[in-house]
């Protein structure tokens, strides 16, 4: 063993630029896998502390059982329960307000008759929700008689930031200052008044009580978590308290779990990845070897004792890797979390401490760097010590037998890819996951087989690039040479960077989508909404002529309406929404999923249809089809004519059509949504005071802007997702890593003949170009592997997405061309390092390396 | 006229105390047309001479010049041109591409020059089929021996016409037969096509060929002499090595 040992120690210190990039692979598998799992958790936590945010979601609220208040101190019960996110104590009390209080007219009906006021602790509280200020600024502990309100609120009392209002309470009215504002709220709610505790306290008279607990818990606790968690806190608070679970709505959930899915699937990856750098290290460095190793053998070496220096060097270089992976890991999680920190706590007071090391974790790590590295040096350490004494006197070969070794797996790299695939158009989602690593190994299997045909395919496009330099031809070779090694680099670098790509290419356009619909929503410029959106049913309309009187005020453009109708075909409940096909592109407008603008002129010829996802998922037509809708008078046929969809019919099955046909067979003429433009040169000011004084006359309809509003939860939304690119970037960095290490590698083995290129006269430029070329040639191939693991992946996140929204799965075009370039350039950025070094080796030099 | 002189050409390797003069004032003159030897004990400098001779490395002090233009401060691509245009190197191992064939090894300076492959393949062919290597074009150099390497390497080195051999111990790796072909090569590469030819190597019998030996000891030129092909056999040389070995 002594002999390994010291035998490997020098080959370590001889090599000293590959060692240091063999350790590099180990420090970045290590640090790949700590660091990852040391910040995803935190990650996680933060993504779901901004989706429960911004929906308001709260886990538990706690209150006394007799309704009553109680003292805050109850909340410190709460202290030594684990498992908590964010605790929160309010007093909210609902202020009656006197009849006329807000107009001062008593001939109008009253639009606001309570208000609620929230007494809170402000830092607390935004822990729990987020308050996106539009206005202003949010509450600070020192404020005393300030107030946060909604814009619409703010409308109703007509005050802005700095104006203040007064308020009845038990000692009798109360000045408020109005330090901030929050969007219009579009659900009927009460409005809240948001005020520091204290203050609450003195208005209602209830010295240091509270009424209500909101508490989050920790991220992405399942059933029997949360069931625990709560057992805890009724243990804490005692009988006299009841813990209510607010449950998230299903599609909440479902949002979560694919965002943890998602995860999960990136976190598997870089683990392969991390993995494959090293044992990709391992197996150069034996093919390297082999003259030395032959000549081990004829001196005299046993196969055992040449396993022995393999496996003593990896265990050596496994241990070093691993120590320096874990300190850099830390260190890039802390990185992280600092970074993460600033764009969060604008918007959610999120208190991310220092990253928390797990000893199991460090256990792992570091089982995982040495346990890879020698597992992945005891392949290439058997097949060096099959290394014949020949192989010492022969020059170096030029192919490993490639079919003998390919044939084998390429047969059961189909076979796994086949059953994957199957897997996946199954639509079982526990097997997504253990069905997508399966894939992913499916495809490192069938590429040493595909190498070469792959390389003849890109090989003419790039030897015609560099055709005049006469070396393409020479990169083609030198990849041909080791199919194995450029099937595990390409696989294992690009699979991860295209995967990315693909899932980023998805997640943007999703968010374009939803960002589409909603200013088409609620982009213009005012919303009438009715108390209840989305159950049109339930609404009291208006009839046309409060549109047509909207119409003709001075500086209003355009008015477009929502009239609604039920009806059934085969038996099925369908939504209708009655639009103008003239003025509703103007001012709002659909999704289209299959067919485009158009869609609408034919609207207004016809009896026709445009249905959105959920009615094709629900009635199982497709466009062109033409179906039977019951009306009063009977059956009517109405042709599909596109797909579309807008936000807020996204859940319903809902067909849309020209409001002259639905007054013709469903006799429906009452608006129930109203949308407005102004007109550029409007006056803003008079046309707002003329159109609420018009509202006036209508109280079901809540007046709101809806600029602000689609500015506020674009703002949110923008937030939400910055946290997912922040990950995808920090993905794509080691698919980099991977290959520049490989390009690096592989320059260093090929000292002796870029040596021999320069002497026989290539100049250093045709050298860095053969570099460029085989790095070229290398993302070509990755590129399309990756694009096959992109596109499963692509093909599961629709999957899990079609729960919040129907969108079907397109061929994502866009995906793969980002990923086909950023291939490419990633490609070419991994071999500067490598192509420089390959240019400036001293001839004589490298002449001389062994 | 010589093709090659060098003044004063001095090497040195590394610095402090563990300086190794490899070379010292090396005063050489070489005519066209001349096929020269260069001998002597191992780690005398002989390597060194043909590295620097051939532009691969810089001296550390004195002056080389090829056809009567210096080549000492000349930058590193117009270098590179004339090594590809003017000069052909044989090494004692192979250095052969693993991953190209015979011909297209043997036309590699020509390719590296931006000639069409067709056309550098068929001047490759040419050399090829003179060293009797017709029937091998195709073959990788696992599939060819010692000798048929170096043979492929030395057409390497004529395929772009150069006026300039340099051979560091050609026949260093083969065995006596070989190494007689090759020298003859080497010789009738000399007489047949006008070039000049620097070869170093151990081998009495070997130098025997040249028309010119050149014995280098402790990096300083100790001897030279002029071979008539009549009276000087290996035999000779031999006894010529032992005197200054002396
Ligand atoms: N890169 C280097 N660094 C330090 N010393 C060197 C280097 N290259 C060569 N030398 C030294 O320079 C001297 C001349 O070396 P050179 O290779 O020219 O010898 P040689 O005559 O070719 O020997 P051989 O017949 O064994 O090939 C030797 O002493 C050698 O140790
Ligand atoms: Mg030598």
């Amino acid at each position: 063993m002594k002999l390994q040992l010291s035998l490997a120690a020098r080959y370590l210190g001889r090599r000293k630029l590959r060692t240091t990039l063999t350790t590099l692979a180990i420090i970045f598998g290590v640090l790949l896998i700590f660091g990852m799992n040391t910040v995803l958790p935190t990650m996680i936590a933060a993504l779901q502390a901004n989706v429960q945010g911004v929906e308001g979601q709260i886990d538990f609220s706690i209150t006394n059982i007799s309704g009553e208040s109680f003292p805050q101190e109850i909340a410190n019960r709460l202290q030594n329960v684990a498992g908590l996110r964010a605790v929160s104590a309010s007093l909210n009390r609902t202020i009656n307000l006197p009849a006329d209080y807000i107009d001062r007219d008593p001939a109008r009906p009253d639009t606001l008759i309570a208000v609620n006021l929230v007494g809170v602790t402000s830092e607390d509280a935004r822990s729990v929700r987020a308050y996106a200020i539009i206005e202003g600024r949010y509450l600070e502990d020192s404020d005393t008689a300030s107030a946060v309100i909604s814009q619409t609120l703010a409308d109703a009392l007509s005050v802005k930031v700095g104006e203040s209002f007064s308020l009845p309470g038990a000692s009798g009215l109360t000045e408020l200052t109005v330090v901030g504002i929050l969007p219009p709220n579009i659900m009927p709610i009460t409005e809240e008044i948001l005020v520091n505790l204290p203050q609450a306290q003195e208005m209602t008279g209830e010295t240091d009580r509270v009424n209500l607990i909101d508490i989050n818990i920790e991220g992405f606790a399942d059933e029997a978590r949360r069931n625990e968690i709560q057992q805890q806190i009724e243990t804490a608070l005692g009988k006299n308290y009841q813990v209510g679970t607010l449950t998230a709505g299903d599609e909440m959930f479902a949002a979560m779990e694919l965002g943890q899915i998602g995860l999960s699937v990136f976190g598997a990856l870089a683990l392969f990845m991390g993995g494959f750098i090293i044992f990709n290290t391992f197996r150069t460095i034996v093919t390297e070897r082999r003259r030395d190793i032959g000549m081990l053998r004829a001196l005299g070496a046993t196969r055992r004792t040449v396993i022995g220096i393999i496996l003593a060097e990896s265990l050596l270089q496994g241990l070093i890797g691993s120590a320096i992976g874990l300190i850099l890991g830390y260190l890039m999680a802390l990185g992280i979390i600092k970074i993460v920190q600033g764009p969060l706590s604008l918007f959610i007071n999120l208190k991310l401490g220092a990253p928390v090391i797990s000893p199991l974790l460090v256990l792992f790590s570091v089982g995982l760097g040495v346990g890879v590295t020698v597992l992945a040096g005891l392949l290439p350490a058997w097949n060096a010590s099959r290394i014949t004494p020949l192989e010492a006197l022969r020059p170096s070969q030029a192919e490993i037998d490639v079919k003998r070794k390919t044939g084998i797996g390429f047969i059961v790299g189909m076979l796994i890819l086949i059953v994957t695939t199957f897997v996946v158009l199954s639509g079982q989602s526990a097997l997504i996951i253990p069905g997508g690593l399966f894939f992913l190994a499916g495809l490192v299997l069938v590429t040493p087989a595909l190498v070469n045909p792959l390389a003849n395919l890109f090989g003419p496009i790039i030897s015609w690039i560099t055709v005049r330099q006469g070396i393409g031809g020479l990169a083609k070779s030198n990849l041909k040479r080791q199919p194995a090694r450029v099937a595990v680099t390409a696989s294992a670098s690009m699979l991860g960077l295209a995967v990315i790509v693909a899932a980023g290419g998805l997640v943007s356009s999703m968010t374009g989508i939803i960002d589409e619909l909603m200013l088409a929503s609620f982009g213009s410029d005012y919303l009438f909404v009715p108390p209840s959106v989305m159950l049109w049913g339930s609404n009291i309309g208006s009839s046309p002529e409060f549109a047509q009187d909207l119409r003709e005020v001075e500086g209003v453009e355009e008015v477009s309406t929502f009239r609604y109708g039920a009806t059934t075909t085969n038996g099925q409940a369908v939504s209708l929404i009655g639009i103008d096909p003239e003025a509703f592109p103007n001012v709002s407008g659909l999704h289209f999923l299959k067919g485009n603008q158009s869609a609408y002129k034919k609207l207004a010829s016809k009896r026709t249809l445009v249905v959105n996802g959920a009615f094709l998922l629900a009635i199982d037509a497709k466009a062109g089809d033409t179906i039977e809708l019951q009306t009063t008078n009977g059956t009517v046929s109405y042709e599909i004519v596109a797909v579309g969809m807008d936000l807020l019919n996204a859940k319903v099955t809902t067909a849309y059509l020209s409001q002259a046909n639905l007054e013709t067979d469903f006799g429906v003429t009452e608006d129930v949504f109203i949308q407005l433009n102004l007109a550029e040169d409007a006056s803003r000011e008079a046309v707002k005071t003329e159109i609420w004084s018009l509202a006036a006359n209508y109280p079901q309809y809540k007046l709101i802007s809806g600029t602000d509003y689609y500015g506020a939860m674009k703002t949110q939304m923008d937030a939400a997702f910055s946290a997912v690119y922040i990950v995808f970037v920090f993905l794509a960095i080691p698919s980099l890593i991977a290959m520049m290490n490989t390009l690096t590698i592989s320059v260093l083995e090929r000292t002796r003949e870029i040596g021999m290129v320069r002497a026989v006269g290539g100049t250093r430029r045709q050298v860095r170009n053969m570099v460029l070329a085989e790095a070229l040639l290398l993302a070509a191939i990755g590129t399309f592997f990756g694009i096959l693991g992109g596109m499963y992946l692509g093909y599961v996140f629709v999957t899990g997405i079609k729960v919040l929204f129907p969108l079907g799965y397109y061929f994502p075009v866009s995906g793969i061309t980002t990923a086909v370039i950023i291939g490419l350039f990633f490609g070419l950025l991994a071999a500067i390092i490598p192509a420089r070094q390959a240019a400036r080796l001293e001839i004589v030099q490298a002449l001389r390396y062994e | 006229m010589s093709i090659i002189s060098t003044e004063n050409l001095s090497k040195v390797y590394g610095s402090g105390a563990t300086t190794v003069t490899a070379l010292e004032k090396i005063n050489l003159k070489v005519n066209s047309g001349q096929f020269v030897a260069v001998m002597g004990p191992s780690g005398c400098g002989k390597s060194t001479l043909l590295h620097l001779i051939g532009g691969l490395d810089k001296p550390t002090e004195g002056d080389i010049k090829i056809e009567g233009v210096s080549i000492t401060q000349m930058p590193d691509d117009q270098l590179t041109e004339l090594r590809r245009r003017k000069i052909g190197f044989v090494f004692q191992f192979f250095n052969l591409i693993p991953v190209m064939t015979a011909v297209e090894n043997a036309a590699l300076p020509v390719t590296l020059d931006g000639i069409k492959p067709a056309d550098a393949y068929k001047r490759a062919t040419k050399w090829l089929e003179r060293f009797e290597l017709g029937d091998r074009l195709s073959s990788r150099p696992d599939q060819l021996s010692g000798g048929q390497q170096q043979r492929v390497a030395i057409a390497r080195a004529l395929v772009a016409d150069p006026t300039l051999i340099l051979a560091d111990e050609p026949t260093g790796n083969v065995d006596t037969r070989s190494g007689d072909e090759i020298a003859g090569l080497l010789r009738d590469v000399s007489k047949q096509y006008d070039r000049t030819v620097i070869m170093v190597t151990h081998d009495p019998r070997i130098a025997a060929y040249a028309d010119r030996i050149v014995f280098l000891k402790d990096g300083k030129v100790v001897d030279e002499t002029l071979l008539d092909r009549k009276n000087h056999g290996a035999a000779a040389v031999t006894r010529m090595i032992k005197e200054i070995g002396d």
